[in-house]
């Protein structure tokens, strides 16, 4: 075949890229082979659509080949809640999607269009993707945040601990230069009875949570507001249907005094992809 | 209990999976900054604007091809030219300003062209520094040996006809130089170096004594003692810069520019990090505590700022050549669940509550594993 008549095989997308230097922005992969336009759902109003490989095929949008940027809260929180739409869109029709991250773009690399480059992806890393594809296939992912009171653990720590009853008897009878030392001792004792409850909880809770789902990580904890503090968060992934078994435990949680439960989802299983 | 999408709160939850998880695809093809993917903290920064994520230090080494990709497609807030004048260099850099106590390294564009240099921040158009290429009348790059962040930042210093010597930072300074060099050789102007260098804050040179080297140099909050009338003191939080010489430890106040507080380095018994609240209008941050001998007995003074960690560092080692003891009983949080532990056993077995292990830890075990 003369050079010319391969040079007129490339797609004229493809040409296209080239000239503009464009790049796909990546929403997820989805366990579909369909070429298909899902419409300007994507950010900023773009228009969607798949890039197929075999079995499997990439959500994305054409955009320049830059990251999206801006000091505005509003304006990333509105990206971030489109992409997660897209993610919805595609996870309703496919069933099983794997999410990407904010922000992934392919770009044109020496003189590869995107589009391509997007190909190449999935077929270079089909196993890989295909068999996470299969560990998520049915599942969701649910986020379990524990927070607690710590002045109302501490008052109750107070009432059942014989070593702070002790020290509380003893100061009574002290002068109150002394007291002042049992004070420090007896918020001392306090703080160490909080922290091996915590221990506690943080054991408790895991083993009972981890009974009702398939996988599991332990996530950071975050600031509480003023009288609360988070103890526990956690991504679990379980199948969609499943999760009323794991709400009664959460339910049995959040009744206790002083904790309180968060429980969110179902979502893309994004903690469960990632490497 | 019901899992829910719709409240405040799953934004949150929402923004964490979405900006920090999710399939990652390590490749070139990918839109990254300076090879760094956008992931995690590094997104953040990156949604937060190219300049946040300069100025924090994301991108040691700028990527021009980028850069070069972004300026083609946003092409707004560029610098006006006169007639006929020609950009021969734009790249990203800052200029280090200072009038009377406010100093700071402001950070745009540097142009040169055939006839000026000129920083020019875009975001808002205004000209941070400017000046005509006859007017330099010596170049050198300096080096800064004696801070943390910045012990491989190198700045162009330029001395103009006025007497002033002008700092100036890019990520390539030496490619700064090349391009202002050319532009002088093309208008047939001499280039010379500076021989005297300045002192890179004004104040080190004057409190200096004799055969004495300042080794660490940085930023550092210092809460100070003020008398008050009718009540004892009060604790105030003071902005300042910290000094390691090869004899003292001293902190040098910004705005009244005198040393205000000193002690030689062997009577520093200890130092010791610790989160704590800094008064009632700030918030909670780490605070340095640096335990001397005098001879009234011990005192403690207090510092904090972002280098923290490093002059905790630097100070243990110096105790630690002088044979003084440590404190081996330093307690940390938990990086993952918060939970408070001595340092050592979070380091050396990870956290009991959550199964935290430190990467090292990590990176060990496999090690060992596999023979």
């Amino acid at each position: 075949m003369p050079q010319d008549d391969k040079a007129q095989l490339a797609s004229m997308d493809e040409v296209e890229t080239l000239i503009t230097g464009q790049g796909r922005y990546l929403y997820c992969v989805a366990n579909s082979g369909e070429r298909v336009s899902l419409g300007p759902i994507g950010i900023d109003g773009s228009n969607v659509y798949t890039i197929p490989y075999q079995n499997i095929c990439a959500v994305v949008h054409k955009c320049p080949a830059e990251p999206y940027q801006s000091t505005e809260r509003e304006m990333v929180n509105s990206w971030v809640l489109a992409h997660q739409k897209v993610v919805d869109e595609a996870w309703e029709r496919w069933g099983t999607v794997l999410p990407l991250g904010f922000d992934t773009i392919v770009m044109d690399k020496d003189g590869v269009g995107p589009e391509k480059n997007v190909r190449n992806w999935l077929r270079n890393d089909y196993d890989n993707l295909k068999s996470k594809l299969e560990k998520v296939r049915g599942k969701a992912e649910y986020g379990i945040q524990i927070f607690w009171e710590p002045h109302v653990i501490a008052q109750s720590l107070a009432k059942t601990s014989p070593e702070i009853s002790e020290l509380e008897e003893e100061m009574k009878s002290k002068s109150r230069g002394v007291a002042y030392l049992y004070k420090q001792k007896l918020e001392n004792a306090l703080k160490r009875e909080v922290e091996a409850k915590a221990d506690q909880c943080f054991r408790d809770f895991y083993e009972r949570i981890r009974r009702h789902i398939d996988n599991i990580v332990v996530e950071k904890t975050k600031p509480g507001d003023q009288n609360t503090q988070m103890i526990m968060n956690l991504s679990c992934l379980l199948a969609r249907d499943k999760t009323a078994e794991l709400g009664e435990e959460l339910e049995k949680i959040n009744s206790m005094e002083g904790f309180s439960v968060r429980f969110t989802g179902p979502w893309p299983p994004y903690s469960f992809v990632g490497t | 209990m019901e899992p829910t999408r719709d409240t405040h709160y799953t934004l949150v939850d929402l923004l964490d999976r979405v900006l920090d998880k999710g399939v990652v695809l390590y490749a070139d093809v990918i839109v990254s900054v300076a090879g760094i993917p956008l992931i995690g903290v590094n997104l953040r920064a990156a949604l937060a604007g190219m300049e946040t994520m300069l100025s924090y230090g994301v991108m040691q080494e700028w990527d021009q091809r980028i850069r070069a990709e972004r300026s083609e497609i946003g092409k707004q807030g560029e610098l006006p030219l006169a007639a006929g004048e020609q950009v021969k260099l734009r790249v990203y850099g800052s200029h280090y300003y200072s009038e009377g106590i406010y100093n700071a390294w402001r950070l745009g564009y540097f142009y040169v062209t055939d006839r000026r240099v000129v920083l020019y921040q875009t975001a808002f158009n205004g000209t941070l520094f400017e000046t005509p290429l006859e007017a330099i009348t010596g170049l050198a790059i300096q080096r800064d040996n004696h801070s943390f962040s910045d012990s491989q930042r190198e700045n162009l210093c330029l001395s103009l006809s006025n007497g002033n010597i002008v700092l100036l930072h890019a990520l390539d300074v030496h490619k700064l130089r090349e391009a202002i060099e050319d532009g002088m050789n093309a208008l047939g102007l001499a280039t010379r170096e500076i021989q005297a260098l300045p002192v890179l804050d004004q104040g080190t040179a004057r409190f200096l004594g004799k055969d004495e080297e300042v080794i660490y140099r940085g930023k550092m909050w210092h809460m100070m003692e003020l008398p008050v009338p009718g009540a004892t003191t009060t604790d105030t939080w003071r902005a300042g810069h910290l000094y390691i010489t090869n004899s003292r430890l001293c902190w040098w106040y910004d705005f009244d520019e005198k040393v205000l507080f000193e002690v030689p380095l062997e009577a520093i018994t200890a130092v010791a990090a610790e989160t704590r609240q800094l008064g009632p209008m700030l918030k909670k941050d780490r605070v340095l505590d640096v335990i001397y001998e005098t001879e009234q007995g011990k005192r403690v003074a207090c510092f904090s700022g972002d280098e923290l960690p490093q002059w905790e560092k630097a100070l243990k080692e110096i105790i630690a050549q002088q044979g003084a003891v440590t404190n081996e009983e330093d307690v940390e949080t938990c990086p993952r669940c918060g939970k408070e532990a001595p340092v050592r056993e979070l380091l050396e077995r990870g956290c009991g509550r959550c199964g935290w292990v430190s990467p090292r830890l990590k990176k060990q075990v496999p090690e060992i594993a596999s023979g």
